[in-house]
């Protein structure tokens, strides 16, 4: 018998939304990776209960706090809450970060990269929609460890200090902001699922609002995982002469025009460095390559070989 | 007749006064890894120009939403390039995580009820999906 049913367009869009499975959960169950642990809980994230519309400072402190920041949620709020809209955004989250000296960097948007940061030590800042994207409910929260035998993941989350949520519903929920997650972490250290490209950009911000010895930890640990990447090599170099170490300088820089024989930047920088260790003869050999290449850093070639000049003369008797 | 002290004073001052000059303008300086991250020099001015206007944007916006001046200015900083651009003239639109959701209609009400029993959403906290 046919039945009278007659499509209701709610029923329409409920069936549509269930139709779109989590699939990520179903991959990951069925198959994890072999190098995953089966169950991961980073009990030592501290748990700071949120305020009405607060969500965005807490979960920040307490990231930030698990990384060895002694933040107060509090003091967060003017770095990140904006009064109208009632919520943080996504940059701010990460400028603020920053602000508090720590390396900031988004994770790649997939469910195993957020389970491998978890499983390296490190807790992953979440945005989330609750609700559905036509009344959207945007959400932080801090993921702190998962169970793959049960298929859970464990989040520090709105007053609730132990939210155990099935992946799958994480996975909704999660990937309604576009699977958008963030980690902090302290100078010389880098997230474990970092890619290149995003990690130059993450670590160039980072120098830019932090102390040069700090940025230059980090720099070192990334050269180390990318050691043919240019600007890491000459952030390296850069960050040393900004804390005063010419000579550690002047060896980056070495170390970079030889790798990039190509890169004006490095001839140049170096020529910099081994005119304020006295080394002019260095000095000029390195600029004058740098002028030969010209290109972008042609006017800081012709600087420094002038600056090189009056050194020069001032030697003579 | 000049003093020869006056003759002297006023020529070590003169030949300072170009050497200061002269230094200055062309001081060695060493490039930034920010410039060497964005490639080209044109492409570089423009991009500097652009991120100029799209921070002053990004500063206004954030004042327009409750944010005091110095505060405004101090998160705009703490932003690169790339995420002050990402941000101008979207702060209206953008995902603001805080949890508000506001004028539920009844409808959407009992639809969020039920896709949080299907563990789709999880808006209310007294509901349990049924994948437990």
């Amino acid at each position: 018998m046919r039945s009278r049913f007659s499509w209701s367009p709610g029923l329409v869009l409920i069936l549509v939304l269930l139709t779109g499975c989590a699939t990520q959960t179903k991959a990951l169950l069925s198959a994890p990776h072999a190098a995953l642990q089966r169950q991961v809980e980073l009990k030592n994230t501290p748990f700071i209960a949120q305020e009405r519309y607060q969500c965005g400072p807490a979960a920040l402190a307490m990231l930030l706090r698990a990384a060895g920041f002694a933040v107060d949620a509090d003091a967060l709020v003017p770095q990140v809450y904006l009064p109208q809209r009632q919520g943080s955004l996504q940059v701010e989250m990460l400028a603020a970060a920053r602000r508090n000296g720590a390396l900031s960097m988004t994770i790649p948007p997939r469910l195993d990269a957020l389970l491998t940061e978890l499983a390296a030590g490190n807790p992953v800042l979440v945005l989330q929609n609750l609700s559905l994207p036509i009344k959207p409910m945007w959400h932080y929260a801090v993921a702190i460890g998962y169970d793959l035998d049960r298929g859970d993941i464990i989040l520090r989350s709105g007053l609730t200090e132990r939210m155990v949520m099935p992946m799958s519903t994480f996975e909704h929920t999660w990937g309604r902001s576009g699977f958008w997650g963030m980690v902090t972490l302290p100078p010389g250290r880098l997230p474990a699922t970092a890619v290149e490209a995003a990690a130059v950009d993450a670590v160039v911000a980072f120098e830019k609002s932090s102390p040069p010895a700090a940025a230059r930890q980090t720099y070192a640990i990334a050269v180390r995982r990318w050691p043919d990447n240019l600007a890491l090599e000459l952030g390296l170099g850069n960050t040393a002469y900004a804390a005063g170490d010419r000579a550690a300088a002047a060896q980056e820089f070495q170390r970079a025009s030889e790798l990039h024989p190509d890169s004006g930047a490095a001839f140049n920088n170096l020529a910099v460095a081994l005119l304020e260790l006295g080394q002019l003869e260095d000095a000029r050999a390195a600029a004058e390559k740098a002028l030969a290449l010209g290109g972008p850093w042609r006017k800081a070639a012709l600087d420094t070989l002038a600056s090189i000049e009056i050194a020069e003369k001032s030697r003579r008797p | 007749m000049i003093h020869p002290l006056k003759k002297l004073f006023v020529h070590t001052t003169i030949t300072a006064f170009v050497f200061v000059g002269f230094t200055q303008s062309v001081q060695a300086a060493i490039v930034s890894t920010e410039q060497v991250v964005t490639a080209a020099a044109a492409e570089q001015n423009r991009a500097k120009v652009a991120a100029t206007f799209e921070r002053a944007d990004v500063q206004a916006e954030l004042q327009k939403m409750g944010v005091s001046t110095d505060e405004a200015r101090a998160r705009v900083a703490a932003m690169s390039d790339a995420e002050a651009a990402s941000v101008a003239n979207k702060i209206d639109s953008l995902p603001a995580g805080g949890d508000g959701i506001v004028g539920a209609i009844v409808f959407i009400f009992v639809l969020l009820l039920v896709t949080d029993i299907l563990g789709l959403t999880k808006v209310f906290p007294f509901t349990r999906s049924m994948h437990r």
